[in-house]
């Protein structure tokens, strides 16, 4: 994908020629993008710095001295959070529930969506162009526009306040998006394989399942990183259909988590530790995935 | 598949394409039944009035009317417009910034790149969460800096002064995705060819001109196609909203995407809801549509 191969060049630092030597050598404007770039990445990283030290710390020295550091480490804040004991709220059913959404969401948008691209990008039938049209005009509906029929037409379904209405909600509204981009991909993907499979009697389902999907693993995957960032983040459709307290996701309960400062005790600490648990997962997975991440983020943006 | 012998052609053609037809089903029904349907019945419910339960009266465009002499709605609309220039204007710019810089390999530049894009990840919820308790009055970190530096003056009610809100809210989204504009915008420079800057150093060239004259306008559809996607982000801005201000203090901060939720799903108005609704769609669409319109996407092969 063109993406990929911009963006490997970016990481795999091969650096030719002239690129740095030019750079404002000798003018005065140098100290100062210096400055600029070294402010702005503190800026950048000093609030989520913040946010893991507060975690760790009493109200009283989040409030009163807030650039301390804490004293020791202490997994107390985690686990209260995760258990609920101190703050009625089960961050660690909720951040079940979001994992679950997300797993099942990936899983059911990809299936949908390699079906739905590869037919298109391999079939000649009548309606392949209108569909394509039709996935590249909901591109530009925002999903707020869906919102009042869907909390109904869910509803109808008895699918409210049901981790599966959730899925089958988020699923849609990355389909479009997913589809687009993996028809793109397998029109690019050399057919000769799949020929080979037919003429060996191979069926469109089999070559699909044994040839296509195995050998297309990197971008499937591309997809699924693009993607989990999102539906984690999801705070709209979660708000709208999910009303009881025990289906609520991840940032539902961040959302509606207001604790008030205690100064005495340590409460502050456990909404930071909440936002923790949100946040650690994906700064795990960028680390991991660094490259892919951009890629993909990338591919994105050229479509 | 009764007439899988005979030498119909039209049934040779229908088992032809009947598995591909069988391949796209799924999607089909997916995007038909929680897509297509909910969008045209949006449409529908704007002519209703309409408040959840019972029947549903018709009343043609009266909710439109209404919507137009709705000063909130007002409010919001140009809340959004503003959101959607200044964040934009902000994020494209300063990725701009850092895509060159980055690109150019300034000292540090895998540092800048992972410090600039971690917010990306991050949910937007714990994003406005954090800044919230960081704006708060008497506790929050930016007032706590202000006076143990002596400028108590220029210690805000960040959120809550309603000629600051705006400012404070926009400053988040602005924070948070300034990576990602950087990340693509980097892609595209360095798509670059080599021999293109070998050039331009031949001709000499300062950074100056390299930067204006050779990088922007080559990756002119890639600085247009973020720009298109960061201005309808910051049209649909939600959560940060709802976390940090409920759309105050007086209307202050009150987004469309907001007013859409507090008007159905608080107040139980559906079909003026849905006029909203329609208003937002509209408006998401004519962007998308002049970008498509205006910048006619040719694919760029250096």
């Amino acid at each position: 994908m063109a993406a990929d191969r911009l963006t490997s060049r970016s990481v795999g630092g091969s650096v030719g020629g002239d690129r740095t030597l030019g750079w404002w050598a000798g003018s005065s404007l140098r100290p100062i993008i210096y400055g600029i770039l070294i402010v702005g990445a503190l800026v950048q990283v000093y609030p989520i710095f913040f946010l893991l030290m507060n975690t760790l710390k009493t109200d009283t020295q989040i409030l009163n001295t807030p650039f301390s550091l804490p004293t020791g480490f202490s997994m107390a804040p985690f686990i209260d959070v995760w258990t609920g004991d101190r703050t009625g709220m089960f961050f660690g059913r909720y951040f079940f529930n979001s994992a679950i959404v997300l797993a099942a969401t990936i899983v059911l948008m990809l299936a949908i969506s390699c079906l739905c691209g590869y037919a298109m990008a391999r079939g000649q039938f009548p309606g392949n162009g209108t569909l394509h049209q039709a996935l590249l005009l909901s591109l530009a509906v925002p999903a707020h526009a869906l919102a009042i029929p869907l909390y109904f037409f869910v509803g109808s379904l008895g699918l409210r306040n049901s981790l599966f209405g959730l899925t089958l909600v988020y699923a849609a509204l990355g389909a479009p998006f997913t589809i687009i981009l993996m028809r793109a991909y397998f029109m690019h993907m050399p057919i000769e394989l799949e020929e080979a499979a037919r003429i060996d009697g191979c069926g469109r389902l089999g070559v699909f399942l044994r040839i296509v999907m195995p050998i297309s693993r990197g971008p499937i995957a591309g997809m699924a990183i693009i993607n989990i960032n999102w539906i984690w983040s999801e705070l709209f459709f979660s708000l709208i259909l999910m009303n009881k307290a025990d289906v609520r996701t991840l940032p539902l309960a961040i959302a509606l988590y207001k604790p008030a400062p205690m100064t005495v005790e340590t409460v502050l600490a456990l909404q930071y530790a909440a936002m923790a648990l949100a946040t650690i997962p994906v700064l795990i997975l960028f680390f991991l995935f660094q490259r892919q991440i951009a890629s993909g983020m990338t591919m994105g943006a050229f479509k | 598949m009764a007439g899988a012998g005979d030498g119909n052609r039209f049934m040779r053609n229908f088992r032809k394409v009947l598995p591909w037809y069988l391949f796209i089903t799924p999607a089909s029904l997916m995007l038909l039944t929680l897509m297509a349907y909910p969008l045209f019945d949006t449409l529908r419910l704007s002519l209703f009035k309409w408040g959840g339960l019972g029947p549903q009266s018709f009343i043609g465009l009266k909710n439109f009317s209404k919507l137009f002499g709705d000063e909130i709605f007002w409010r919001a609309l140009g809340n959004s417009f503003v959101f959607a220039i200044v964040v934009p204007f902000f994020t494209v710019s300063i990725g701009l910034f850092l895509g060159v810089a980055i690109s150019r390999r300034m000292k540090g530049w895998q540092v800048y790149r992972i410090a600039f894009f971690i917010p990306v990840m991050m949910s937007g919820v714990v994003v406005a969460t954090l800044w919230a308790n960081m704006f708060e009055f008497n506790h929050g970190l930016f007032n706590t800096v202000l006076r143990g530096i002596g400028l108590d003056a220029l210690a805000q009610n960040w959120l809550g002064d309603r000629n600051v809100a705006l400012i404070s809210v926009m400053l988040v989204p602005i924070w948070q995705s300034v990576g990602f504009p950087m990340i693509v915008l980097l892609a595209a420079i360095e798509g670059i060819p080599q021999d293109m800057h070998d050039a331009a150093t031949m001709d000499g060239v300062n950074e100056w001109q390299r930067i204006w004259g050779l990088i922007v306008p080559l990756i002119k559809p890639v600085l247009a196609s973020i720009t298109m996607l960061s201005i309808i982000g910051a049209m649909k801005v939600f959560d940060i909203v709802l976390v940090m201000t409920k759309g105050g203090p007086a209307f202050s901060t009150q987004v469309l995407g907001y007013y859409l939720f507090e008007t159905a799903f608080r107040s139980g108005y559906f079909g003026y809801g849905s006029a909203i609704a329609v208003v937002m769609f509209v408006v998401v669409f004519a962007i998308a549509y002049a970008y498509v319109r205006g910048v006619r996407i040719e694919s760029v092969e250096y």
